[in-house]
């Protein structure tokens, strides 16, 4: 069976700088994978490459057959890749309600169509009752929530979250664990998480992909890549040694 | 509805004691209100700030005015055509700058207008400088100069004042239905967060251009409108740059990406403008500017006061609490 989504050999230049060297990359349809790696390793580089707000400057990227290295980010959404954003990205003066709606109108034009889609996915990942709050006056947790809400509205195959989980208190963290697994089992959707949580990529991850200084070092069942001298020196620490 | 019932009577005591100058001011009151809304259209809802309005202000104008001498259609014809050929115009210009985003858009629309003025002073197909003149009419009733827009002799002020409350209703009732619709939502998705807005499929140039050619049909019906009304189209007057920041201040002032915000704020701004300028402007301090200076001063007080614009007041509590005074005065 064919990948859902190909990366092949990407590569990513800004100026002199090498963001992404010759980065490959495959994940399988409803495959959950784990995107590590030191600040600076490239991560999200990567990721604005697959969602086309960049393009790289060598290499290929290929969703379920469609080429879509030069595609814009609209295209590549349609197509079936949503994203979350690091530095979160809500509509700060629409309500929470009309954020998830302007996602919805990707399946329908209808207003009344995309709204009961939008009160059924804020019920599933638990913002029911906010609906009518402001974005801007949201938590940092529940913006993060809105943001996947929203991009789980426009119906995608794969799911693309940019430490979602980043900046959380730990018990929020726990809940936003909680809502990636649901996601993944009731949606049946592939999830690729770029996380510095270790603790939350480990044992959330079916695959874990280490980049590091632009360069993919390895890639492996998290229990392996725990193990894997290279990596520990890289980025896990003596810290980490033995714990996995 | 009260609103509504005032708008449509408030001609009738001026047309009795014939002092027309009031409906003329009704219908400038109109006219800005319903240029407002257009321009709230790109600049509250898409949050694209667009200076130079009044492009699509004097290509309705011109279009009409052309249509009307040149082919002899009649004038409901030519406003359609007008707006047809305004928002043809304005894809083709806008859609290249739509990449540019924030104050550079807002710079490329200046300068889309300081080009337009010397084209509208020279092209010869417009009758450059000199403008065009829109032929009179001799007779005809109320109702014909409704039909044709064109009334001979004293109801004009009446008809204008009644031509421009339709305009500006449709327009109203439009951009309501624009507001709740998909575009609606789109619009401000790309204003709150162009990048978030790609990011769930939206094409943020398509809709930034969307959203000014909805302006510029709305522009395009005022500038047919303002023509039928001065009988002529020169270039420096439609494209002067009131048409540019009146209907623009009309929507901070009342109420940025507000359906309602535009209507309060010329109904506020335009009259305060008229009687600085027939007060202030007239008389031994005439032509020094005093009254602009004093308008001026008044506009930067409210938007100093209200930065969120007038709409942001509490009104409903205040009409709560007037209703309340009503029913507790009736009970004693």
């Amino acid at each position: 069976m064919a990948p859902l989504l190909q990366v092949e050999r990407s590569t990513k230049r800004f100026g002199g700088l090498i963001a992404n060297r010759d980065v490959s990359l495959a994940i399988e349809p409803g495959e959950i994978v784990g995107l590590i790696g030191p600040n600076g390793a490239g991560k999200t580089t990567l990721f604005n490459c697959i969602s086309g707000a960049l393009h790289p400057d060598e290499g290929r990227i290929v969703l379920d057959g469609a080429d879509i290295t030069h595609a814009r980010p609209e295209r590549v959404c349609r197509l079936g890749i949503a994203r979350t954003w690091q530095v979160v990205r809500s509509f700060g003066r629409m309500t929470v309600l009309e954020n998830v709606i302007c996602g919805a109108f990707r399946r329908t034009s209808r207003v009344a169509a995309a709204r009961a889609r939008a009160l059924e996915l804020l019920a599933f990942t638990g913002l029911a009752g906010k609906e009518h709050v402001v974005a801007a006056a949201l938590t940092l947790a529940d913006k993060k929530r809105l943001e996947i809400t929203r991009a789980l509205a426009t119906s995608p195959r794969l799911l693309l979250l940019d430490e979602a989980m980043s900046g959380l208190t730990p018990f929020e963290t726990t809940a936003a664990v909680e809502l990636v697994r649901r996601i993944h089992g009731e949606l049946r959707l592939a999830i690729c998480v770029v996380e510095h949580v270790m603790e939350v990529v480990m044992p959330l991850s079916h695959r874990v992909v280490v980049l590091d200084h632009g360069e993919k070092l390895t890639e492996g069942p998290p229990a392996e890549v725990a193990r894997d001298e290279r990596v520990i020196t890289a980025y896990l620490g003596d810290r980490y040694r033995g714990r996995a | 509805m009260l609103g509504a019932l005032v708008a449509l009577l408030y001609p009738i005591p001026f047309e009795r004691s014939g002092q027309i100058y009031y409906e003329t001011v009704g219908f400038l009151v109109l006219l800005n209100a319903m240029l407002g809304i257009g321009w709230n259209i790109i600049g509250g809802w898409a949050g694209q700030f667009d200076f130079g309005p009044s492009i699509f202000f004097a290509i309705g104008a011109y279009t009409a005015a052309l249509l009307t001498i040149n082919l002899g259609w009649n004038a409901w014809l030519a406003l359609l055509g007008a707006m047809v050929v305004s928002a043809a115009i304005c894809a083709a210009v806008t859609y290249p700058v739509t990449k540019l985003r924030g104050h550079y858009f807002a710079i490329a629309t200046v300068a889309m207008w300081m080009i337009a003025q010397p084209i509208g002073a020279t092209w010869p197909l417009i009758n450059g400088s000199q403008g065009l003149f829109i032929p009179v009419a001799t007779g005809g009733g109320f109702v014909h100069g409704v039909l044709t827009m064109e009334f001979p002799g004293r109801g004009k002020g009446l008809g204008f004042y009644y031509l421009s409350l339709a305009l500006f209703t449709i327009t109203l009732l439009a951009a309501r239905a624009i507001e709740r619709s998909k575009w609606g939502f789109y619009f401000r998705a790309v204003r709150d967060d162009q990048d978030g807005a790609e990011a769930i499929g939206i094409d943020s140039r398509l809709y930034k251009v969307i959203a000014r050619c909805l302006m510029a049909v709305v522009f395009a019906a005022g500038g047919t409108l303002y023509g039928f009304w001065a009988l002529a189209v020169f270039p420096d007057q439609v494209l002067e740059v009131n048409w540019n920041i009146l209907p623009m201040m009309a929507a901070v002032v009342g109420g940025l990406g507000r359906l309602w915000g535009p209507v309060l704020g010329a109904v506020v701004l335009i009259p305060i403008s008229q009687l600085m300028a027939t007060t202030l402007g007239t008389g031994p301090l005439a032509g020094r500017g005093i009254d602009l200076i004093i308008y001026g001063a008044i506009i930067m007080v409210i938007a100093g006061w209200r930065p969120n614009g007038l709409l942001s007041l509490p009104w409903s509590e205040w009409a709560a609490r007037l209703r309340g005074h009503a029913s507790a005065s009736g009970k004693a």
